[in-house]
């Protein structure tokens, strides 16, 4: 390690949050709590419609109401100039227009149509209601593996907007000589992130120059700057992105989305007035980005020991109405073929992976990025060979986890995987749930006719922290492989960290205040974090792929110790000591053999700002380091987890006894932190698992539009959760891991595998009701 | 209309429409934005706030309805001395917050709990927090909190 010399050390510590005193207090700062002189409120009028020609808008008794400051159509010339167009340089690629607002034609039932400014968000949802616009409906696309009838974009007439094939070895051969092959169709359910605080934004472009500050609750305010600059005209320095406090992300908020471009064009049809949109859940249901609607056609081969032979897949993922600004529609399907064999050994791989537009919510970001869906098919084909083979659940995953003698292995996607911990975090769950214990249980009440119990278990591995080598997106015209942070001694030697982080509850202020505080050699509570401004940090890609522990907190770290030296230089010159043998421990200079400390942070930074005339001779004022960081490859983070399920055999019902993970973050720079994430990330699992479904029907309305009918999970639903953890340091300065989302990767594999290993009742269709159960065991 | 109310122990008046929520006059009128909108149709929670001394969906109540009511935000939960209430540090100590969107509504349903129950089980603290929604922590941390802001508060020195 190259790390501190701080003897009391803040990494590796649970530490009183940074963030939480404003947050339990009611004084959080969320962009929906902005409140500027003259502000106006914006409302959106969306299509009722998943598939429609838009015939006409007459805004005109909307623009006459005395209480419109404006209206906005698809055809506003300001609105029509700009469009969003995710790029990507794969072969197969087709583009897609996104408009800031529908003009010809409206693609999914919830796409925004017109904006209306007005004095408050009533008046302006009463204006809503006075645009007439006239739809000419057209037969909806909404599954993904259905032929459509009219496209919905015109330049893919098979609604295909791009297809790739993976190919490794010789499948058809490994399949001619396996003991026993499998094959299955299995379906996942379209849910989403679905953040406490929905999108919201307020915007406002300078009266008398051309410069535009928009407040969003967005997870990449230095992308958002880039790609407004770029799509506005603007010198990039003239534009500020300012992310506060944000009420939860999870990848639904790394979009920039039609209506936050909407959102500034107004603002500079508008100048000087601040402009506030703030979404409420049946908008964000219908129209910010969904996920995980996809299809495996699965093949898998196994030797007559149970070893895996080869896999083959074809796999469909429904990407919705555009290709999503700016990760496209590759982010899925590519994520899925990549990463579909998981942790274990596979010689033999054919996958070939589409993305599909159809007349639904756009698919992004959504933590986990298709994993929980290729790891439920990759887990129920294991258990399904298992069964075939007479072989326990347990069994036939031990057979084929990649082993640590293994590394680096090369996945037949070419990934390169670092980390062969999965044996270990698999024998973790097991102890943890005490599996000979549920055997013994198991029996029992299969004897005694008792309600029956069954166990899942879920390996899987998680690409973190990706570098430029491996970075995350399909080939997009940026590399997200790199961060900066500015670390900088004040004049009163408390330190600032100005880091291209962001947090949406992750408390990255608390984490890279405490990876700088050993860094430099200061306490944690001397250092002050900001993030969330483009104007303050240099740069930073923000909050996606797990990566801002390892790549943020890297940043953080080598300038921190860059600093150190800096300021070290400096005292010993004033202290006419050697640099080599001062440290400095909890802001106090100390020298070997000398009890008292020389000095303080305080005093030398002092004279770095205030006093140049004690400066020792060739040095310049001031004390700050500014450092990128990339980690060039990523870190793998393995994970298992395992749970104990009780089924109701009348009702269908399916109880969660016991639910465990073992999970690798590598070095943990904050427990409670980590434990958080990996909590946080199950719940969000099990409510994919089990209860959230986004629903259309066959014209393309959305039937589940508000929380009542889309369920999320709650604290009656969420059992306890016992977390284990490894600890293999990882190749990068902290030695850390990502862990922010490993844990939705397991709950879908474990509950199907639990249900069938407690009745041999296959669910192939995901979500698992208590409807779908109950009809299932008829 | 004009309606008055009082808010964490102070005589407001405010001037509003007769379809103003509840939830928008404390937060837009007031500048009371420790109160949060996740669902604006009552099922999330976030809003939760104490009306006459009953946990109270803002969003689904009118402003004008709240008319001569004593209403308690989260604003109003610490002590007159600045101090945190149990459930405030329990909540920061328990890591029962991430994003903190929820919180204030998830504060305010557990004081209602603790008013109610001096010593919930685990068991009952997630029957009776199953009304708000909270999306970041897995609801661990927050089981934790509530069950640990019990134990404070009932062994605290009652002339504290």
């Amino acid at each position: 390690m190259t790390g501190s010399d701080s003897t009391s050390g803040s990494v590796g510590r649970t530490v009183a949050r940074k963030e939480d005193w404003r947050l339990v207090t009611g004084r959080g700062n969320y962009v929906s709590d902005l409140e500027l002189p003259r502000m106006r409120h914006v409302a959106f009028l969306r299509s009722p419609y998943g598939h429609a020609r838009i015939q006409n808008v007459d805004a005109s008794a909307a623009d006459a109401a005395p209480w419109v400051d404006a209206v906005f159509t698809g055809l506003t010339p300001a609105i029509a100039a700009v469009e969003l167009r995710a790029l990507s340089a794969l072969p197969s690629y087709i583009e897609t227009a996104q408009p800031i607002l529908a003009r010809d034609k409206a693609r999914f039932a919830g796409e925004p149509v017109a904006a209306v400014v007005a004095a408050d968000r009533y008046r302006a949802e009463d204006a809503l209601e006075l645009i007439d616009v006239d739809y000419d409906p057209l037969p909806a696309t909404v599954t993904a593996w259905e032929k459509p009838e009219v496209p919905v974009h015109d330049g893919a007439p098979d609604n295909v907007l791009l297809e790739r094939a993976f190919e490794a070895g010789d499948v058809d051969e490994a399949f001619a000589t396996s003991a026993v092959v499998v094959e299955r169709e299995l379906i996942t359910n379209r849910h989403a992130g679905n953040p406490m605080e929905c999108r919201a934004g307020v915007a406002l472009w300078a009266k008398g120059e051309n410069k535009l500050t928009l407040w969003s609750g967005t997870q990449v305010p230095h992308l958002v700057r880039n790609m407004l600059a770029e799509l506005l005209g603007l010198p990039e320095s003239n534009v500020r992105v300012i992310a506060p406090d944000v009420g939860g992300g999870f990848g639904t908020k790394a979009v920039l989305y039609p209506e936050d471009v909407a959102l500034c064009i107004m603002a500079r049809e508008l100048r000087g007035v601040p402009l506030k949109w703030v979404e409420d859940r049946a908008e964000h249901l219908q129209a910010a980005a969904h996920a995980r609607d996809h299809r495996y056609l699965m093949k898998v081969g196994f030797s007559a020991q149970g070893k895996i032979t080869a896999v083959q897949a074809d796999v469909t993922c429904n990407i919705g109405a555009y290709s999503v600004y700016p990760w496209t529609a590759g982010i899925e399907p590519l994520m899925a073929g990549g990463l579909l064999t998981g942790p274990y050994m596979v010689d033999n791989y054919r996958c070939v992976t589409r993305g599909v537009t159809t007349n639904t919510a756009y698919a992004g970001p959504y933590r986990g990025v298709a994993r929980p869906a290729t790891v439920f098919a990759m887990e129920t084909m294991l258990n399904l060979g298992a069964a075939e083979l007479g072989l326990s659940d347990l069994d036939i995953r031990r057979l084929n986890l990649i082993p640590e003698d293994a590394i680096p292995y090369r996945m037949p996607s070419r990934l390169v995987d670092d980390s062969g911990w999965y044996g270990r975090a698999l024998e973790g769950c097991v102890e943890a749930i005490d599996y000979d214990g549920f055997l013994v249980e198991q029996k029992r009440r299969a004897e005694h006719g008792e309600e029956p119990i069954g166990i899942g278990f879920a390996c899987y591995n998680e690409l973190t922290g990706l570098g430029r080598a491996a970075a995350a997106g399909p080939r997009m015209p940026f590399r997200t492989g790199h961060d900066a942070c500015t670390v900088k001694v004040e004049a009163d030697g408390s330190v600032t960290v100005m880091s291209g982080v962001t947090s949406q509850g992750q408390g990255l202020e608390t984490t890279m205040a405490q990876v700088v505080a050993d860094a430099v050699g200061v306490t944690y509570d001397a250092v002050n974090v900001r993030i969330g401004d483009t104007n303050e940090a240099l740069w930073g890609f923000g909050a996606f792929s797990s990566r801002q522990a390892v790549i943020g907190g890297g940043a953080a770290h080598t300038s921190g110790v860059a600093l150190r030296e800096q300021i070290l230089e400096l005292a010993a010159a004033v202290y006419e000591v050697s640099a080599s043998e001062l440290r400095l421990v909890d802001g106090r200079f100390l020298m070997p053999g000398v009890e008292q400390p020389l000095g303080t942070l305080a005093d030398v930074a002092r004279i770095a700002y205030m006093e140049s005339n004690r400066l020792p001779e060739g040095f310049e004022p001031g004390l700050q380091v500014t450092r990128f960081y990339d980690p060039v490859r990523g870190a793998f983070s393995a994970g298992a987890q395992a749970a104990v399920i009780e089924i109701d055999t009348v009702s269908g019902e399916l109880t969660i006894l016991k639910w465990v993970c073992v999970e690798d973050a590598g070095r943990v720079i904050n427990p409670q932190i980590v434990d958080g994430q990996i909590a946080g990330s199950i719940a969000q699992g099990i409510g994919g698992a089990m209860y959230e479904h986004l629903v259309y029907d066959e014209s393309g309305n959305l039937s589940t539009g508000t929380l009542l009918d889309y369920l999320m999970p709650t604290s009656a639903e969420i059992p306890e959760l016992s977390i284990g953890h490894l600890s293999k340091p990882a190749d990068n300065p902290l030695g850390v891991r990502g862990v922010g989302e490993g844990g939705t990767l397991g709950p879908n594999a474990v509950l199907a595998g639990a249900l069938h290993n407690a009745l041999g009742v296959e669910l192939t269709r995901l979500p698992i009701t208590p409807a779908r159960l109950w009809e299932a065991l008829r | 209309m004009q309606v008055n109310f009082s808010v964490n122990g102070r005589m407001e008046s405010v001037d509003v429409e007769p379809r103003c929520t509840l939830a928008d006059a404390l937060r837009e009128d007031l500048g009371l934005t420790g109160t949060h909108l996740g669902c604006e149709h009552g099922v999330c929670g976030a809003c939760t706030i104490m009306v006459d001394g009953q946990p109270t969906r803002a969003c689904l109540m009118f402003a004008v309805q709240a008319d001569g009511c004593s209403i308690t935000t989260v604003e109003g939960l610490q002590n007159d001395d600045g101090k945190l209430h149990a459930l405030q540090q329990s909540f920061c100590d328990r890591h029962g917050l991430q994003c903190g969107f929820c919180t204030p509504g998830m504060l305010m349903t557990a004081m209602d709990l603790l008013h109610r129950e001096v010593e919930p089980s685990r068991e009952r603290i997630r029957e009776e927090m199953s009304g708000n929604i909270c999306r970041c922590t897995g609801y661990v941390g927050i089981v934790d909190a509530v069950e640990e802001a019990a134990r404070t508060l009932n062994s605290a020195d009652p002339t504290d």
